[in-house]
């Protein structure tokens, strides 16, 4: 690699460094404590995926561009080019992380690896090394942004398909799937499938609420891949729709990191204060069940449940009780795993993870603590609100052969609900 | 388009909830040569805005994006 080019690439880590990121590269004590953490590396035992050695990878670049006695002592401080070697195996421990920061919650000076990490995705991404299908999906969606003309009819036709369903679940042949209605209160944006929608849309129905579904899905492949720019992008898609149609909230789907994005990173992002709030369905759902807006049959859910946190809607967005709540208020036989909460263990199928396939092998293997988490409840049924905390726990199943049912929690309160409507909640 | 285009790789994306179908054509688009067909067929409605965005994003071609007995049939081409 030319000089000119690995000063180009330290380059992009200065420019990314502020003071508490400065402050983590500088305190880590090297106590290997984030290993036990990290179900990554205690599932796999690679070395490339203990968190404080992913972190030391760009400290070592960092030490050698900007630390004095790394610039004049390099090998006495492992202080390393961006080289290719290094890139490559950067890209391995910074991709495969899902972001999940329990490392962060264990660690005694709360080092934010998952924080370092995304210096580390811009620098591949200048490198030319940014996850190519992250990279894709992301294009994808900001294509359908910059061009709603050539999207809208196919959309709007497949949203008629499912509000035909969402009269035979409701048995209202005037219950509706609202878009583009001004002066709504809420804003839902779903995901690209519908059964993020339909079940989300007979539960507005039957609270009476003033609702419109975005023509855009929440999910945001940028913010994985590290962009900051596409990740804006994507997000501003449904945020421009929520000024636009003046709306009061918006929500969003059961999806752990399009929370995230919604709630605590666009405005950082935009540079722009949201005129309204943002909430996560759950929030919304357990605020029409306390309300009596909605009502549910209490004994509805037959058999042990138990309920996996999503760490971007708990443990990093701040949501633990909702989710119980409304699970609790559906089944008599409700088992937390051990641990949870914000020492909850990630499943594994966060950060884009799924989407890549390079990972594939390493990835179920890092779901062990999980699998062993949902054997100790004897629980047959698991809900999870998370998309990808979904596909995964699928993937889990069918490799370690549980008898297991893996549900979002939308779908039980519809099946809880007393609805005069003759079809099942779910296709 | 018709149905007699020569087809290298079939995709059964049936039951895949977006964006899987999208992904898993992606996946797929380098096991087709250049010029190669990929004919997916998914149930997830979303797939009809996903497919033809990604391959407008990748620069490759969507020959027929369809609605057939409630499945969506796709006539993907490699065209790089
Ligand atoms: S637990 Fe914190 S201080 Fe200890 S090695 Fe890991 S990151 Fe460094
Ligand atoms: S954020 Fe999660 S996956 Fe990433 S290093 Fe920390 S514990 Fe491991």
């Amino acid at each position: 690699m030319e000089t000119q080019q690995l000063t180009t690439l330290a380059g992009v880590i200065d420019k990314k460094m502020n003071r508490q990121l400065k402050q983590y590269i500088d305190i880590c004590a090297r106590c290997a404590i984030c290993k036990d953490a990290c179900h990554q590396y205690v599932g796999t035992g690679d070395f490339k995926y203990l968190p404080a050695r992913r972190a030391e990878l760009i400290r070592q670049i960092y030490k050698k561009y900007f630390d004095k006695a790394g610039r004049f002592v390099p090998a006495l401080y492992e202080a390393r080019d961006p080289d290719e070697n290094l890139l490559e195996e950067l890209y391995e421990s910074t991709y495969a992380c899902t972001a999940c920061r329990r490392c962060m919650y264990f660690c005694p000076f709360s080092i934010d690896t998952a924080w370092i990490l995304s210096v580390a995705k811009a620098m591949l991404i200048a490198a030319g090394m940014g996850n190519e299908m992250l990279s894709q999906l992301a294009d994808a969606a900001i294509m359908k942004g910059d061009q709603p003309e050539l999207f809208r009819d196919v959309l709007v036709s497949g949203f008629k398909d499912i509000e035909a369903e969402v009269r035979e679940i409701t048995g209202d042949p005037s219950a509706e799937i609202p878009v583009d209605k001004e002066g709504a209160d809420i804003l839902y944006v779903g995901l690209a499938g519908a059964h993020s929608i339909r079940p989300a849309a007979v539960i507005f129905h039957e609270a009476g609420a003033s609702w419109t579904l975005s023509l855009f899905e929440s999910a945001n492949y940028g913010f994985f891949l590290g962009d900051a720019e596409k990740a804006r992008k994507i997000a501003d898609r449904y945020m421009d729709e929520a000024l636009r149609l003046g709306v009061k909230e918006v929500v969003i789907t059961e999806c752990g990191h399009a929370y995230r994005v919604a709630k605590i990173f666009h405005e950082a992002w935009s540079g722009k204060k949201h005129p309204f709030r943002v909430r996560h369905i759950l929030e919304v759902i357990d605020e029409y069940i306390t309300d009596g807006r909605i009502t549910v049959d209490p004994g509805s859910v037959k058999g042990a449940i138990t309920y996996h946190d999503p760490c971007q809607i708990g443990r990093n967005g701040g949501l633990f009780e909702e989710p119980r709540r409304i699970v609790r208020a559906l089944a008599a036989d409700f088992r937390d795993l051990t641990p949870n909460r914000e020492q909850q263990w990630c499943c594994g199928g966060g950060g884009g993870i799924v989407a890549m396939s390079e990972f594939d092998e390493d990835r179920i293997k890092s779901g062990a603590k999980k699998v062993e988490q949902i054997r100790a409840t004897g629980a047959t049924i698991i809900a999870a609100p998370c998309e990808n905390c979904r596909l995964q726990l699928e993937q889990l199943r069918d490799h370690h052969e549980l008898d297991l049912h893996i549900t979002p929690i939308m779908d039980l309160v519809v099946e809880a609900m007393p609805l005069a409507g003759t079809k099942a909640a779910q296709a | 388009m018709s149905d007699e285009t020569k087809v290298d790789l079939e995709l059964d994306l049936k039951g895949l909830l977006c964006p899987l179908p999208m992904v898993k054509v992606s996946q797929n688009i380098t096991n087709v040569p250049v010029g190669g067909v990929i004919r997916a067929v998914a149930t997830d409605p979303g797939a009809m805005a996903d497919i033809p965005a990604w391959a407008k994003s990748t620069g490759n071609e969507v020959l027929k994006a369809e609605k057939e007995d409630g499945e969506f049939v796709f006539l993907v081409k490699r065209v790089k």
